[in-house]
């Protein structure tokens, strides 16, 4: 592809691409992947970049393996301990979040979900900060309903790659729509590179997961293909 | 004079490196250069140990072992060099309270080991996504008994050296290295000569890196563009 422009640690950006004459006071806004070292703005990952020529905002694109918790992003967890008012979650990130037991729909102080040790939440990420640890919630604290976050019974939960999380955030994803055309299931993708799934037996729920695994490195295509011949496999 | 593999003086081994081999680390990075080969798996930003916390940076700890054996004095120094050197270049203080550890197989040794440690560790961490300041490659040199300066030179080459130098240099800036370790007698034009020529091959090393990494990044988003 011509059109994508790869970086590398270190390399300086040039941000006053897109600028016309008199626009050179206009703020640039760098996202993730970008920072300011001296008077250059340098990118700090590889991958690829990024940018809107209206907002003036650049950023780069690229896979990790390892979370790192940023506000308002979807997450999928596991509760790791019960303590005083919340429960801490393994959410993959350095520290595990906090979850407080009134962070969900219909909570109250009488009446508080009881959540058991190695139970799967769904659940966003509302305080992500370097200094502090991340804290997620089970519900949408502006409307106060679980808008489908909560706790994930039964069901299936598997490791991937946070650019496939990302991915599969897209409901038109290739992988999705050929499984969903065939088996129906259910599933709830965290970005912090965790899906869970749920089918009606076992063995449907093992397809979805392998389906969902392969396709980390084929393109649309290939996908069907393969999702065709796991179900036919069957 | 003739190196014992007929390379040119100024040749370097042909380089290889695959990224992501190991699937259970945050990002490896296997970095080949002739038959010497350094395998590097990073694990991080994780929780760290409270001895270890450091409140404003993430602790960057590494480990190193040899292909025989177990380690030695002079895989400790390869640690202190790749710690040192990576201590400037990783962004620690956008992951505070956490640990970045490194860890370095040398899968064979056939001599300049701790340049392509460097080399291997700069490509996982870029595999694992650590914020970097900058690409830093890695070059390794020997002076020969007759005064002639070799390029990765192999084992064979490194005991027969008067003294070897490993220089290492990054992207961004253009002055200075950000890593020096000369061993042996040396004077200073040849300590000079050595210098141009880590410079150069470093300059080679980092294009063969930002190929390798984008022909990687390219082969992920042709995907996702579909």
């Amino acid at each position: 592809m011509a059109d994508t422009k790869v970086v590398i640690p270190g390399d300086i950006i040039d941000t006053t691409t897109h600028m016309e004459t008199g626009d050179e006071d206009s703020v640039v806004r760098l996202g993730p992947g970008l920072t300011q070292i001296n008077d250059s703005v340098t990118s700090f990952s590889a991958g690829v970049l990024h940018d809107n020529a209206e907002t003036h905002q650049h950023w780069v694109v690229s896979n990790k393996r390892r979370y790192v918790p940023s506000e308002g992003e979807p997450v999928v967890g596991v509760v790791m301990a019960r303590h005083g008012e919340g429960y801490r979650v393994d959410i993959g990130s350095a520290h595990d979040a906090l979850l407080s037991l009134l962070a969900f729909e219909g909570a109250t102080k009488r009446n508080k979900p009881n959540l058991a040790i190695g139970t799967v939440v769904y659940g966003r990420v509302v305080v992500a900060n370097p200094v502090m640890d991340p804290e997620i919630e089970c519900y949408n604290s502006n409307t106060g309903k679980a808008e489908g976050y909560g706790e994930l019974s039964s069901g299936f939960t598997f490791k991937c790659s946070l650019g496939l999380a990302r991915r599969l955030m897209d409901a038109q994803a290739p992988v999705l729509s050929a499984l969903g055309s065939e088996v129906p299931f259910e599933a709830a993708v965290g970005l912090n590179g965790r899906v869970w799934v749920h089918a009606e037996t076992p063995a449907a729920t093992i397809l979805v997961a392998n389906a969902i695994r392969n396709s980390e490195f084929l393109d649309a295509r290939q996908t069907k293909q393969m999702v065709k011949e796991l179900l036919e496999r069957q | 004079m003739q190196r014992p593999d007929r390379r040119e003086a100024n040749q370097i081994r042909s380089l290889h490196c695959a990224l992501g081999q190991l699937s259970r680390t945050d990002g490896s990075a296997q970095f080949s250069s002739g038959r010497t080969s350094v395998l590097c798996g990073i694990y991080g930003p994780v929780d760290v140990k409270v001895y270890d916390e450091q409140l404003d940076r993430a602790h960057i700890e590494v480990k190193v072992r040899p292909d025989i054996g177990i380690p030695t004095t002079k895989d400790k120094w390869v640690e202190s060099a790749v710690r040192s050197t990576f201590e400037k270049e990783i962004l620690a203080q956008l992951h505070p309270r956490t640990l970045i550890q490194i860890n370095l197989q040398v899968r064979e040794n056939d001599g300049s080991a701790d340049a392509i440690a460097i080399n291997a560790t700069t490509m996982g961490l870029i595999d694992a996504g650590v914020p970097l300041k900058c690409t830093v490659a890695a070059a390794a040199c020997a002076v020969m008994g007759d005064g002639c300066v070799v390029v990765d030179p192999t084992k064979e080459e490194v005991e027969k050296a008067v003294s070897t130098h490993t220089f290492a240099f990054d992207n961004g800036s253009l002055d200075g290295p950000v890593y020096v370790d000369s061993r042996g007698r040396f004077s200073m034009s040849e300590y000079n000569a050595c210098y141009d020529l880590c410079r150069l091959t470093c300059d080679r090393v980092l294009a063969f890196m930002r190929t390798a990494l984008e022909s990687k990044i390219q082969k992920e988003t042709a995907i996702s563009a579909v």
